[in-house]
């Protein structure tokens, strides 16, 4: 969810995806190479990025992935499930 | 479906996914170590791990490594040339046996009729629910015209009865149908079109005929314009109205070449007093019915539609007969006859036969695997050792074994949709078989080869597995499996086998020997049977019978003629007819039936068949009530007491005027119950001759010709006729034998295998004896001692096998006895020589051992 969260606003190479995250969680996230490249994987597997070679910032073959329609309904729908779930988890904390 | 798509894509293109990634994760790594220095690389972590899991993503990994295992369980047999052709060989000729003889029971025994929507269409038949035979009749003409008016259960009936025919020189299967035959089965047309409902009527027979797609082909050269033009069936005249479609050769079994409707019988038998009965009498039987299932009806709707609509017809009398009515599939396995009763042992024997020789290639395969596993002990062992899970290791032995069973399934598959084609070509030309090796014949053979996996893989990979990985490490000379019991297992289990078809074999063999032997109890030498080829547009009975009596008188007292007489058929000819009667003062409902033969005096005469009781027929007996029997018939009927004088009724009362002896004149075996009329004129004459030799066939042609310009005749020795009624028994000796050979040589082959296996793994045991003071001599005795168990005990099971299953030979045919002792002598000899001779390279290598070299070993 949050790797289609990071390409909502345009095409991203695998590097720049990890930075971002981790940039914009204040560096709470740090995503490894390890995990974010399956994640790759199965997220072309199942259609929702698609991926072409383009040239980098600087000037290197890099592979960019871009949403597809199929991705972004997925991440409306993941992030409805998530919201509903945080308020669901802060509702009980609050209680308590 | 989206994401099997992709991961087919990426399988089809992988090498360029996984160029992608290394290039993509390279990039990744670069940019970080741009960023943080040098460290990168350890953070990363372990990368091919990464890759390794982004990998995964895409394919099921274990499929993946199964196609390894393929892949390696290919390179293991092209290191083992002789293992693997050896295996390929068995498993391949035994499963291509299997899915042949499969593709023609399916052919013969479960396709339906070749018509459109198949399963609406039904065959209608009268099953008689009393008698001895429980056999199933048609209907007559009449009938059908009065349930085709009146019954709702069909969309359309059909009538259909085959019969010879002659077109030109050249004899053909013609069928008469009714007019909608082709509409109701749905039958297409490749030229013209099929029958109109006015070309079928009694009243005005027309002379139209559709023909088979291979007689347009091979008498006309498939020309486009061939509707309309003549042919001469019978020598009258016919209209060609169309050319049936290339996939309906007919009604399966019979081929068909020419349709003509029902009443154009009229035409073709003009002076044929009885067709006319035939085509209006409700008496006249039978003609085959069939019809398409009405949407909605089932089968037992339309039986007992017609069942009613049949006592309607009858004016609600009951039936004579007692007959029920039966609808049925089109599939032959369908039709409830004496056919199917008596097809049905000899199918369940082959199919026994042909399983048993699949069974005996799976133990001999699976022991040249155990074998084999056994010597890759070490292999496993250091696989084992190194961390695979025993699952892991099972499934690539199961693997490898599973390539060679479908690689076998290819070979079989390859030789089936060849075999069949050649078996039907050279055996049943005449039947119409469509002999495609289908999808389930496909299914039915990759079965067999999955089967054959599991039983040859599973048993010897989980063997192999089992154990302890340092003694195989050690390669520890007193392996455990030297004496295990599965190898003697499956030692017994290939002798049995090949001990029951061998037996078989050779009591089919002795059984052809015995038939061929005995005395059919008429005379064969130096007789001949001349058949008589009558225009059959220009003679009915009564032309017949004249022709019949001009004969007789031409001939009798002519010079060179010993011994002759006439009848309608020639003993051990291919044709049988039966009628049926009852003993006056008996009830009619008790008739029997009994093979029917029409002859003149001198039929006994030259056929050297001795009269027991009573007298011969005389020439006064032309056109008198009066019959013979043969001893069997008059020993059901009247046991103990003199049959002459007494009457029987048939097509009406009878005298019996005397006995004569048994005779083979229908087929080999037993005798059955047999009358003799005197010449009526039903059937054309032939003329039965003893000695004459060549100039008494001349001069008979010469009196036929002189009274019948048109007619045709054909001399053929009895002896002739005699080795075709062998032939059942012959064709089913050599398929024994064959199949007894290809057990002889997988037996020989599979202990060969075991014995060398044996000395390779007891070579430092028998070089340890030898220089302790054993002789060579002592070596080869271990050899063959050491299997002799495993023999003995296959042997008797099979022996006993074979015992149980030769009663349903014996039944079968003729002069097969199921206590054959010297063929059960012959195959234990047989099969003693055979493993003899497997053992003599093995026990002459275990002669020469060098006690030096052997205790060196390793």
């Amino acid at each position: 969810m949050l790797i289609l969260k990071a390409l909502v606003r345009g095409a991203l190479h695998g590097y720049a995806i990890a930075e971002i995250l981790k940039q914009t969680s204040d560096d709470v996230l740090q995503v490894g190479e390890s995990s974010l490249y399956p994640a790759l994987q199965r997220l072309l597997l199942n259609g929702w990025v698609s991926a072409e070679w383009g040239a980098s910032e600087n000037n290197r073959r890099a592979r960019y992935y871009t949403l597809t329609a199929a991705g972004r309904k997925q991440l409306a729908s993941e992030r409805a499930d998530f919201e509903r779930m945080i308020a669901a988890i802060q509702k009980v904390l609050q209680t308590a | 479906m989206g994401k099997l798509f992709r991961r087919v894509r990426y399988f089809l293109r992988r090498r360029q996914f996984e160029a992608d990634l290394a290039e993509e994760m390279e990039f990744h790594l670069a940019m970080k170590a741009r960023e943080a220095g040098p460290l990168a690389r350890s953070e990363m972590g372990n990368i091919t791990r990464a890759r390794e899991e982004a990998r995964a993503v895409w394919i099921w990994p274990w499929l993946e490594s199964v196609w390894q295992d393929l892949a390696y369980g290919v390179r293991t047999m092209r290191r083992q040339p002789g293992f693997a052709a050896v295996a390929l060989a068995a498993l391949g000729i035994t499963v291509g046996l299997n899915t042949t003889f499969f593709t023609v029971f399916n052919a013969i025994a479960l396709r339906p009729w070749p018509v459109k929507d198949p399963g609406r269409v039904v065959n209608v038949f009268h099953f008689e629910l009393e008698g001895p035979r429980r056999s199933t009749h048609g209907f007559s003409v009449a009938a059908y015209r009065y349930l085709r008016e009146h019954t709702r259960a069909f969309s359309g009936l059909v009538l259909q009865d085959q019969a010879p025919v002659k077109m030109d020189d050249r004899r053909l299967a013609l069928t008469y149908v009714s007019a909608n035959y082709f509409e109701v089965l749905g039958i297409g047309m490749e030229r013209g079109r099929g029958f109109l409902a006015e070309e079928d009527r009694v009243g005005a027979p027309v002379a139209a005929a559709v023909i088979g797609y291979g007689l347009w082909q091979s008498r006309f050269g498939g020309d486009v314009d061939v509707v309309g033009r003549r042919i001469r069936l019978d020598d009258v005249p016919f209209t060609i109205v169309g050319v049936a479609s290339r996939d309906f050769t007919g009604v399966p079994p019979l081929r068909n070449d020419v349709w003509v409707p029902t009443a154009a019988r009229l035409l073709l038998r003009p002076n044929d007093p009885s067709v006319l009965a035939l085509l209006t009498s409700p008496n006249h039987c039978c003609s085959s019915m069939a019809g398409r299932l009405a949407p909605g009806f089932t089968r037992e709707q339309a039986a007992a539609e017609v069942e009613l609509v049949e006592r309607q017809s009858r004016g609600n009398q009951p039936d004579e007969e007692r007959t029920a009515i039966v609808v049925t599939g089109t599939a032959l396995i369908d039709v409830p006859n004496r056919n199917r009763r008596q097809a049905a042992p000899v199918f369940a024997l082959l199919f026994l036969a042909v399983t048993l020789v699949l069974l005996l290639a799976c133990a001999n395969v699976g022991n040249l695997l155990l074998a084999r596993a056994a010597a890759r002990r070490r292999e496993i062992a250091i696989r084992l050792s190194v961390g695979g899970s025993r699952a892991r290791v099972v499934r690539q032995l199961l693997v490898e074994s599973f390539a060679v069973a479908l690689a076998a399934a290819a070979i079989g598959v390859g030789l089936a949709s060849w075999l069949p084609q050649y078996l039907a070509a050279r055996l049943a030309p005449e039947l119409a078989l469509h002999l495609v090796p289908d999808l389930s014949v496909l299914a039915y053979s990759l079965a067999l080869a999955v089967f054959a996996c599991l039983v040859f893989g599973l048993a010897p990979a989980l063997h192999a597995t089992r154990g302890k990985i340092s003694s195989a490490l050690r390669d520890d000379w007193r392996l455990p499996g030297i004496r295990l019991p599965l190898r003697s297992v499956l030692l017994s289990a290939q002798v049995a086998i090949s001990v029951m078809l061998l037996a078989g074999a050779g009591l089919l063999v002795r059984g052809f020997e015995r038939a061929a032997a005995q005395d059919p109890g008429f005379a064969i030498q130096s007789v001949q049977a001349v058949t008589i080829d009558l225009p059959a547009s220009a003679y009915g009975d009564v032309q017949r019978r004249q022709f019949a009596s001009r004969l007789a008188a031409e001939l009798h007292g002519a010079p060179g003629m010993a011994a002759w007489g006439l009848s309608m058929d020639a003993p051990l000819g291919n044709s049988t007819t039966s009628t049926s009667f009852y003993k006056s003062g008996e009830p009619a409902a008790r008739r029997r039936m009994v093979i029917l033969h029409e002859v003149t005096a001198g039929y006994f005469d030259a056929l050297r068949i001795p009269l027991v009781t009573g007298r011969n027929f005389i020439a006064q007996d032309e056109g008198r009530p009066v019959a013979l029997l043969n001893q069997t018939a008059a020993a059901q009927l009247w046991r103990g007491e003199s049959a002459v004088g007494k009457t029987i009724v048939s097509d009406k009362a009878r005298e019996i005027v005397g006995v004569v002896q048994d005779a083979n004149t229908t087929h080999l075996g037993s005798v059955e119950p047999t009358m003799y009329w005197p010449m009526e004129g039903r059937w054309a004459p032939l003329v039965l001759v003893r000695g004459g030799g060549p100039g008494a066939v001349e001069h008979i042609g010469a009196v036929v010709k002189a009274i019948e310009p048109r007619a045709e005749i054909h001399a053929q020795d009895l002896a002739e006729n005699f080795r075709s009624a062998l032939e059942p028994s012959l064709a089913g000796a050599s398929l024994a034998g064959g199949l007894g050979l290809l057990a002889l040589g997988l037996a020989a082959i599979g202990l060969s295998g075991v014995f060398a296996y044996m000395v390779r793994q007891r070579t430092r045991e028998i070089g340890v004896r030898m220089a302790l003071g054993a002789q060579p001599r002592d070596a080869v005795r271990l050899v063959f001692t050491f299997s002799l168990r495993a023999v003995t005990v296959g042997l008797a099971i099979g022996l006993g096998g074979a015992a149980a299953l030769s009663g349903v030979l014996a039944s079968q045919l003729p002069g097969v006895r199921p206590l054959d002792l010297p063929a059960y002598g012959a195959v234990v000899v047989v099969l003693a020589a055979a493993a003899a001779l497997a053992g003599l390279a093995p026990a002459r290598r275990a002669a020469r051992v060098d006690p030096a070299t052997a205790l060196r070993w390793e």
